[in-house]
């Protein structure tokens, strides 16, 4: 698979590109989702074969179904999302296991499947957000909220300053700020 | 896990209090998902790789030559008599024997070509296996095509019971641009880029 270069175009824009058969663009959108969906696939499948399994079919199907997207429809993300859960629900079903009562979506462990699908969804957007940041703000991110670590183990644990910790944990969130202006928790 | 810190400790006090609000937004949804996975696997990335090693496909200008070859194909099939038909409705238009390599003797197959759909370009297919064996948890089989010797695209996975095993797959490639159909196995927790081929055939029929 070609490097994935960074671009500044939207996940819709790829995948139309992606359409025309563009394998740059087809490895950016592998950039900026594989994480949304093989984690979405690990909580759903609970087995990480089975759920690399779900997402390596879920980028086939991107790559064989790109010209079905329709930009006026939704945008390029929930498109992804649709065409992830499809994978996962093919994957499940071919143990005879129902997909929302695999492994439910943590922490909403006794949602009912309309909470179940929110949090899923929610998740989605926010780990996809978090996959356009520059790596240097997104790790410091996911191990402030997500490690257990202090900021201070953190800094020792990067090996940087204190201060540079905070200043990437502001900018990260800053940067993630537009991204996630309309979702709600 | 210990909770993670308060917002102010994370970023320092000293924001205006619209962007702390601003940034509180985006604290509560850190906090209300699950971690995202550590890391992507490099296996992963290379499966990933090998789909676009096939020419994709319905670009408008290779559409019309794709329906074309379903065309003629399925006229190839008619005039020369091939043409079976099998359990569940599948009509097919010819059947390809696989082989079984060394890899694993006794095992035998069929790849049985379905009609082409006029509007998509799609055809059917239908895979029937027997003699291979029940995979461990996590494995399954994987019919593909190869260029050259080399991996080039895949048509589907499927698992095995016992007897004899019929699964459908639908593919949309040009035949003609590949050797041969392959089945190898793929197995949780292995480096699978370099699997035996089990069965294979040649994709002149």
């Amino acid at each position: 698979m070609p490097v994935a270069v960074a671009t500044s175009d939207t996940d819709a824009q790829l995948i139309e590109r992606v359409a025309g058969g563009d394998r740059d663009a087809f490895a950016e959108l592998y950039r900026r989702f594989a994480r949304p969906v093989l984690g979405m696939a690990m909580r759903q499948l609970g087995d990480n074969g089975r759920a690399e399994d779900a997402t390596q079919e879920t980028f086939a199907a991107v790559w064989r179904s790109a010209r079905s997207f329709r930009s006026d429809r939704g945008t390029g993300s929930a498109w992804l999302y649709a065409v992830a859960r499809h994978a996962i629900i093919d994957r499940a079903r071919q143990r005879r296991e129902p997909v929302a009562e695999v492994v439910p979506d943590e922490p909403a462990a006794e949602a009912g499947p309309a909470d179940e699908a929110e949090l899923s969804w929610l998740t989605w957007r926010v780990h996809a957000a978090l996959e356009q940041l520059p790596e240097r703000e997104r790790v410091v991110l996911e191990l402030a909220y997500w490690s257990g670590l202090s900021q201070s183990e953190i800094a020792s644990y990067l090996d940087v300053p204190l201060g540079t910790v905070k200043t990437r944990t502001r900018t990260g969130l800053a940067r993630l700020a537009p991204l996630l202006e309309e979702v709600r928790a | 896990m210990k909770e993670p810190p308060d917002l102010r400790e994370l970023v320092g006090d000293d924001l205006p209090p619209d962007e702390l609000a601003r940034l509180a937004h985006v604290d509560a949804l850190l906090r209300a998902v699950p971690p995202p996975p550590a890391e992507v696997p490099a296996s992963l990335t290379g499966s990933v790789g090998r789909i676009t090693a096939v020419t994709p496909l319905w670009t408008r200008r290779r559409l019309a030559g794709a329906l074309a070859l379903a065309a003629s194909l399925a006229a190839l099939f008619f005039g020369v008599g091939v043409w079976t038909t099998g359990g569940g409705g599948f009509e097919a238009r010819a059947s390809v024997p696989l082989r079984a390599t060394e890899s694993a003797a006794g095992a035998s197959g069929l790849v049985r070509l379905g009609p082409a759909d006029a509007a998509t370009g799609n055809w059917e297919l239908e895979v029937v296996v027997s003699g291979l064996p029940k995979l461990p948890e996590g494995g399954y089989y994987v019919l593909w095509l190869a260029k050259d010797g080399k991996y080039a695209g895949t048509c589907g996975t499927f698992n095995v019971g016992a007897g004899t095993t019929r699964v459908r797959m639908s593919a949309s490639y040009l035949l003609r641009e590949y050797d041969e159909w392959v089945v190898t196995a793929w197995l949780p927790g292995r480096d699978n880029s370099n699997a035996p081929w089990l069965l294979r055939a040649s994709t002149d029929v």
